[in-house]
């Protein structure tokens, strides 16, 4: 035997060098597929423009008659965030699981790990990239303002990412098979969204925002909604909110290092 | 040292047996086929010899370690090449790119370019995966086996799903890999694959090997009966032959003898001094594949 085979799995630097590298791969493979990166980015774009421009001058009367526009803004934030972390990412796991892809990594000298970490870091990037767009597309196109506690917003937004990336990994390994990603995903996505104030604010005390608030979708856009301070008086740190969305994260977490599977489940 | 050795291996799922009491030793240098049915247990060893797959009994190292010790698994890792049953590759990345990715995991890479040329890419280095054939991608699928510079190779069914010139180019490839030393270890249902490749060949059905040795050993080939067959020429009947025969079948008589010059001598003298022909005439040892049948098939 040439060398000592007694290697650990953390090599220091070079393994921080090499989530980087992995982390430009993954990114390189998700800005190269034209129908996910347009649909993703493009989507929430397109709608804050529609929105926006059907909004017009209308003003909602329970959230101190600011804009509804101005309600808009942060709220496809939080969806910029959601879609990467969790939509994209729930689809993309479940592809690559039953491809063999996951497995040919796993047998690669690329530790777990790091993996995992630059799946996550990637889809944050393409989340911090939405939002970032976003907010231009709001400020330039509609002069909203930008969230005036920055530290506020940044927690909110990063809180999000991490416990959306958890559910995204939970729910990839909730999905049996290729076929069923992207319906299944979407439509839990998308009647959540529906159901949580996305598209209209919800009525504080009303059934559905009783129902909305088990789920935490509704308490991520009302955690990137605080920071904007359009209420008087009321506080940008939306603690309550983060919270249940923590929650939410670790029970994400704690079912995906329960279900991962390396290989298809196929068979 | 042996580059792989499995002792009295064993791998159940719940209740169901996957793998039996398998033993057997791949040294340094050599190529090991495992042949059998699907469903034989030959992935699951394979995994369990990747590190994949915990085992459930038995002994088991793969370049002189433990695979499932998680201390040397990233050891193993950059010594080992795997090409998996089933195609895996990102869709989206050009073949370069692909390629000059996963040997970033590795210490000492080959250099990407040779990997191409050594699979036969060259003219494809920068197309997008997804606008490959299905060849092209099993080829690229090699490619991303050897792009670590293994010691030792696991190729699962390496040509399924190629043509003919495909299963040719392949065979090439991991002639040359095997000539500069890499010890491959192959599954496959293909006789002639294993004929072409393997120094020795492992047959497993039902969990367990049933035989094993050289190709042309195996089952007792290299020694035992011979079948030879022809048509009878016009107006001659079975009886006015000089040597017993069997049986007749599709037209072509049958004659089976573990001594099969005396004969061929005696046949081929009788139809010489009649100006006869023997047309379709044969001389078949048992084929591998009569061996694996009988092997795969017979109730134990």
């Amino acid at each position: 035997m040439s060398a000592s085979p007694a290697i650990g799995s953390f090599e220091g630097f070079s393994d921080v060098k090499l989530v980087g590298r992995q982390v430009r791969y993954e990114q390189l493979s998700f800005w190269l597929n034209p129908v996910g990166a347009v649909f993703t980015v493009g989507f929430s774009v397109v709608f804050l423009i529609l929105l926006g421009a059907t909004a017009g001058n209308t003003r909602i009367s329970f959230y101190g008659n600011i804009r509804l526009v101005q309600y808009y803004v942060p709220g496809f934030a939080a969806y910029g965030v959601m879609a990467a972390c969790f939509n994209i990412l729930a689809i993309t796991l479940v592809n690559r699981r039953e491809m063999g892809l996951l497995k040919r990594l796993r047998l690669s000298p690329l530790p777990t790990w790091a993996l995992l970490s630059a799946i996550v870091l990637s889809s944050m990037v393409i989340a911090t990239v939405e939002v970032v767009i976003l907010l231009a597309v709001g400020r330039l196109g509609f002069s909203v303002h930008f969230p005036d506690n920055v530290g506020a917003f940044v927690v909110a937004i990063v809180v999000g990412m991490l416990c959306f990336s958890a559910l995204g990994v939970a729910m990839s390994t909730l999905v049996p098979n290729q076929g069923a990603a992207g319906p299944v995903v979407s439509i839990i996505f998308f009647v959540l969204l529906f159901l949580s104030g996305l598209w209209f604010p919800i009525k504080p005390g009303s059934g559905l925002a009783r129902f909305s608030s088990y789920f935490p979708v509704h308490h991520l856009i009302s955690a990137v909604f605080a920071p904007f301070d359009t209420q008087k008086g009321a506080s940008p740190w939306a603690w309550h909110d983060l919270l249940v969305v923590a929650i939410w994260g670790v029970v994400g977490a704690i079912v995906a290092v329960r279900r991962w599977k390396w290989s298809p489940r196929r068979g | 040292m042996a580059a792989i050795s499995v002792r009295n291996l064993a791998k159940n799922y719940g209740d169901k047996r996957a793998v039996a009491d398998v033993s057997f030793d791949v040294s340094q240098g050599e190529v090991f086929a495992l042949l059998g049915p699907n469903g034989a247990g030959k992935t699951t060893i394979i995994e369990i010899l990747e590190g994949f797959r915990d085992r459930s009994a038995g002994e088991v190292e793969t370049l002189g370690v433990d695979p499932a010790n998680r201390q040397t698994q990233r050891w193993l890792r950059t010594r080992i090449g795997v090409v998996l049953q089933e195609l895996a590759v990102e869709p989206f990345y050009s073949v370069r790119q692909v390629l000059t990715r996963n040997a970033g995991f590795f210490p000492s890479p080959r250099p990407v370019d040779e990997v191409i040329a050594l699979v036969g890419l060259t003219e494809k280095a920068d197309a997008r995966v997804r606008t490959l054939s299905g060849g092209q991608q099993r080829r690229l699928d090699v490619g991303l086996g050897i792009v670590g510079n293994p010691e030792l190779l696991f190729l699962d069914e390496p040509t399924t799903g190629l043509d003919p010139s495909g299963r040719r180019d392949s065979w090439e490839l991991i002639r040359k890999l095997a000539s500069e030393g890499t010890t491959v270890l192959l599954t496959t249902h293909y006789m002639d694959e294993v004929e072409a490749l393997a120094d020795r060949v492992a047959v497993l059905n039902d969990s367990q090997i049933v035989a094993s040795g050289t190709p042309a050993s195996l089952g007792g080939r290299d020694s035992g009966v011979v079948t030879i067959r022809f048509a009878l020429p016009q107006g001659i009947s079975a009886s006015d032959l000089p040597v017993p025969i069997l049986g007749e079948s599709d037209g072509l008589v049958e004659i089976q003898t573990e001594d099969e010059l005396p004969v061929l001598h005696a046949l081929s003298g009788w139809a010489l001094d009649r100006n006869l022909r023997l047309p379709g005439l044969s001389v078949a040892r048992v084929t591998l594949e009569d061996v694996y049948l009988k092997l795969t098939r017979d109730p134990r």
